[in-house]
């Protein structure tokens, strides 16, 4: 069904492929960019990830200015500021940012404070900067999960005040984002799991949220269907180049679907417990996904039905009843996250990733104070969350 | 109202402003009758104004949290700490006059919000029991995200929108 009204964007080029990074000097030249800062962090360098960049660089028209490599795991409000500072005394006209989802969000943060002025906090808010982007802007992603290379969104803590903020803005868009299966072929498994399954859940809320539409449902349901199909054998064969490819662009394909769908209250949970507790967000997905699935049920109708499809293939769906599709899509959605479990480890309770009972208000509070819960297709209550987040536990 | 009615731009400009005047004392007469409004607004930072409008020219409603008051600002000229823009009037009438729900709103790329996005979903919650108040329950059905629950009737409160002030009994404690 076509909404009464949407609106979809989608304008980063996408260079996806074998050695795609070696075309970094043609996309920077192609911007009218020629002194790129780097943005990585430390463990990216030590394991040579970021390395392929830097030598892809080197063999290009381009000087590489600096390399900005202090981004912690989740990136702060501070460190985007830091950054900027650094990109004004570097001489920059360019941003390639190497690494996963802080890494890249600490980016486009800079990116607002480069184009806008002030400090980050200054410009916090939704679809409310307005004006073109000054920094050209590369994302290079080394997970594949976040999907933030194809993304109009940024999560980047308060450390103050505990809380992770999300910034919505088209600007937020890079020029260009590079999947390269050679930065994704080392991840160990239990990072593969995690960030698959966030991507998985960037896929699942994209399809069940209110601003869902034609648009966003194709990538969503071609993501889920790539995860489907490659996880497992890239757990089986961690270096397959094909498979690795297969889950960088499932990934990007979830990001593009939620960056114009929106998440909802999986992501609202997550982000909450992130800040509260700390545990790390794809691992946060993976444990909330199937609870919040199971909460939306009732108001999203056929659409998770729809989702068996691609979740479980063709045969599943269609020896399925229609009216059992949807509970079935929450059941496949728990055993792939058992799997995932046996195979790679991650946790299945928010209580194995260290949250504690006394935690749990706290984490509600804040779930529904987060932006994502007004796009979930039902509003919670405190207590109701509560009980989604005991469940979990 | 202007010539052309509502048919014309200037008529709906006319229309929200009617709109925005009523919410705006509505959400200060809530503030004082509903404990769940005075807990929002009461947990706001001293000294907060939010702003509630329609870009550009268009009328617009403010609001300042401060000294366990909610002070109605009506359409004047502040610096807000949040704002919440509808990006046309055609985008804001729907939601004025009880059609669409605020989320449906957000969920239309309808509005923008500059500010503390948490602050916002704090307004929305508001905004959510003020109409619980101010519309039906034949509308209040179709626009909010769980059957309005009043802690007051619609006379009390409609009879409490002429204050222009409301005390947020124990909020700022």
């Amino acid at each position: 069904m076509i909404p009464d009204y949407y609106e979809f964007c989608n304008s980063t080029k996408i260079v996806s492929g074998t050695r795609a990074l070696e075309h970094i000097g043609y996309e920077l030249a192609a911007l009218g960019a020629s002194r790129p800062l780097v943005l990585t962090n430390t463990q990216l360098l030590e394991l040579k990830v970021a390395t392929l960049v830097l030598d892809a660089l080197a063999d290009t028209e381009a000087e590489v200015v600096g390399v900005y490599q202090e981004i912690p795991v989740d990136s702060s409000a501070s460190v985007v500021d830091d950054v900027a500072r650094a990109y004004r005394e570097s001489g920059a006209d360019a941003i390639v940012a190497v690494g996963g989802g802080s890494v890249l969000d600490t980016a486009k943060g800079a990116t607002i404070v480069l184009s806008h002025g002030g400090t980050l906090m200054e410009h916090r808010g939704a679809e409310s900067l307005l004006g073109r982007r000054a920094v050209a802007f590369i994302a290079i992603p080394t997970t594949a999960g976040t999907g933030s290379e194809v993304t109009s969104a940024a999560v980047i803590k308060d450390t103050e005040r505990h809380v992770k903020m999300g910034f919505t803005s088209l600007s937020l868009l890079p020029d260009v984002a590079i999947l390269d299966p050679r930065l994704t072929v080392g991840l160990p498994a239990r990072l593969t799991a995690s960030t698959a399954m966030d991507a998985l859940t960037h896929a699942v809320e994209a399809v069940s949220c209110v601003q869902a539409n034609p648009l966003s449902d194709c990538y969503a349901k071609a993501a889920i269907g790539l995860i489907r199909d490659h996880l497992p054998a890239v757990l089986d064969d961690p270096q397959a180049p094909a498979g690795r490819l297969a889950l960088a662009n499932a990934a990007l394909m979830a990001g593009a679907a939620f960056s114009n769908a929106m998440v909802g209250i999986v992501h609202a949970m997550g982000h909450a417990a992130g800040g509260v507790a700390g545990i790390p967000h794809g691992d946060a997905m993976a444990v909330l996904l199937p609870h919040g699935m199971a909460y939306n049920t009732d108001a999203v109708g056929d659409r998770y039905g729809e989702l068996l499809l691609d979740l479980a293939g063709a045969d599943v769906y269609a020896s399925t009843p229609a009216d059992e599709r949807a509970a079935a899509s929450i059941a496949t959605v728990r055993a792939m996250l058992d799997m995932l479990h046996t195979t790679a480890g991650l946790s299945v309770t928010l209580g194995q990733l260290g949250v504690l009972p006394e935690q749990i208000p706290d984490i509600a509070r804040a779930a529904l104070d987060d932006g994502a819960m007004s796009m979930n297709p039902k509003q919670p209550s405190f207590e109701e969350l509560v009980g989604i987040l005991k469940g979990a536990l | 109202m202007a010539g052309g009615g509502w048919r014309t731009k200037r008529g709906r400009k006319a229309v929200a402003a009617v709109v925005f005047a009523v919410l705006g004392r509505g959400l200060v007469a809530a503030a004082r009758l509903d404990e769940r409004v005075r807990a929002e607004a009461g947990a706001w930072p001293e000294g907060t104004v939010i702003t509630l409008g329609i870009g550009p020219f268009g009328p617009q409603v403010s609001w300042r949290a401060g000294g366990g008051m909610l002070e109605y600002l009506g359409g004047a000229e502040v610096e807000p700490t949040l704002a919440v823009t509808f990006k046309s009037v055609d985008g804001a009438l729907p939601l004025l006059l009880g059609m669409k729900s605020v989320l449906g709103a957000f969920a239309e790329h309808r509005a923008t919000v500059t500010g503390d996005l948490a602050l916002a979903m704090s307004f929305v919650r508001c905004l959510h029991i003020v109409e619980g108040y101010l519309f039906p329950d034949l509308m209040t059905r179709r626009i909010l995200p769980r059957p309005a629950e009043r802690r007051a009737g619609h006379l009390i409160a409609y009879g409490a929108l002429v204050h222009r002030r409301a005390r947020l009994e124990g909020a700022s404690s």
